[in-house]
């Protein structure tokens, strides 16, 4: 971030194809729309180079941070849109192997992807529909509770739950190819 | 907050959706508490995970040069000096120059002063601080959200050295007891010293601290019923 931060090509180029397939696919699940997505994705790299030198290692991950800001910007973009509610859509498309990017570097991208899937699938319905909720539609715990007709505690729970369980699928040892 | 309270609510604290005043107390703890450090950190690799399983989705080639054309327009126009740089500051002096800000804070001698001299002296503390670094300096005004009149104004200094401070001064006209302050950022939250109206509905709250405050550009004013008034603090 500190060579992003002080303007170098190089950096901003690794920022962009570190993060911007990401964000481009927040953008979709949550804007509905390729031109929505591709604005996301420009205001998003804006506003981490605005804020560079905010970026604080000892407080997180650079890449929570980055999905964070591309996260509000995307629920700002919601709140302008005055949309009370969203049917999540997934494109279908699988992540494609970039161009820039090593053999070795796209297979671990794919079997981490893999599993992440797989994580989500392990999910109970429950805690997917939380999660979504939390997660794409900024809603709050208790907001959540209300949308599923569940207590406070419940919804709480199942956030966090569901989070735990997807940072756990990680933690494991990729599969022996 | 107990760390049993503070583990219920880090999933919400981590998204961003917690009231402010919640938020504060969960970022307080949070910075005397290893433990609960560490359960946020957790939360944070499950929200990664979620972000490769649910979007991760390849966008056109062209929008990767158009990202970084619009990159480098913004680098080539603006003029600040490359960030995280900054420059050598004669920290003793500005430290000198916050304390006694402070101090003239404290002996009450702006809470005294009427509204629109309020509003005079926090673009008078503007110029002032401009002399010792304006690119550091921004100013707000608060607009009020619900029906009672709510005028004020809010001056941050942010420091790349050591001490960088807020001064919140309002005018409520008819307003009584006190109200929260809390200054916000993506995914912080700070909360200031509660301000306490006066006859002619002024008051005022400040902070000085050695925190970085960039990051934070938007202060708001709380009641009992919520949200009086916000101010968006916008950059010289």
């Amino acid at each position: 971030m500190r060579a992003f931060a002080a303007r170098e090509r190089g950096a901003a180029e690794d920022l962009y194809d570190r993060f911007a397939s990401r964000i481009y696919g927040l953008g979709i699940v949550m804007l509905g729309s390729d031109a929505a997505a591709q604005d996301l994705v420009q205001d998003t790299f804006m506003k981490l180079w605005r804020s560079a030198d905010r970026y604080d290692p000892s407080r997180g991950k650079l890449e929570t941070w980055v999905l964070l800001v591309a996260r509000s910007l995307a629920i700002d973009g919601l709140r302008r849109r005055v949309l009370e509610s969203r049917v999540l859509e997934r494109t279908g498309r699988p992540a494609e192997a970039s161009p820039e990017r090593g053999p070795d570097e796209v297979a671990e991208t794919m079997d981490l992807a893999d599993r992440a899937r797989r994580a989500m699938s392990g999910l109970s319905d429950g805690q997917r529909a939380a999660l979504e909720l939390a997660y794409f539609a900024g809603k709050t715990s208790a907001e959540v509770a209300e949308l599923e007709g569940i207590p406070l505690g419940t919804a709480k729970t199942r956030i966090r739950t569901a989070l735990l369980k997807l940072r756990e699928a990680l933690q494991e040892q990729p599969r022996d190819v | 907050m107990t760390c049993d309270e503070v583990r219920e609510q880090l999933a919400e604290h981590l998204l961003g959706t917690l009231e402010p005043p919640v938020d504060a107390e969960v970022q307080r703890h949070l910075r005397g508490c290893a433990g609960c450090r560490r359960d946020m950190a957790a939360l944070a690799e499950g929200v990664s995970t979620l972000a490769l399983a649910a979007h991760d989705v390849e966008p056109p080639e062209a929008l990767r040069d158009r990202t970084l054309s619009t990159l480098e327009d913004e680098w080539t126009t603006d003029p600040t000096p490359a960030r995280g740089l900054g420059r050598r500051m004669m920290w003793l002096g500005r430290a000198a120059v916050v304390v006694a800000l402070a101090g003239a804070l404290a002996w009450g001698a702006v809470a005294s002063s009427r509204a629109s001299r309020f509003e005079a002296a926090a673009h008078k503390y503007e110029a002032f601080l401009g002399i010792l670094g304006g690119e550091n300096v921004r100013v707000g005004q608060f607009d009020s959200s619900t029906t009672q009149q709510f005028t004020g104004s809010v001056v941050m200094y942010d420091s790349t050295v050591e001490q960088s401070w807020v001064l919140v001064l309002v005018r409520a006209p008819g307003m009584q007891g006190t109200a929260h302050v809390t200054l916000r950022s993506d995914d912080r939250t700070i909360e200031l010293r509660p301000i306490e109206f006066e006859a002619g509905g002024e008051a005022s709250t400040w902070l000085v601290t050695s925190s970085n405050l960039k990051a934070f550009d938007h202060v708001s004013v709380w009641g009992d019923a919520g949200i009086i008034a916000t101010a968006t603090l916008e950059s010289d």
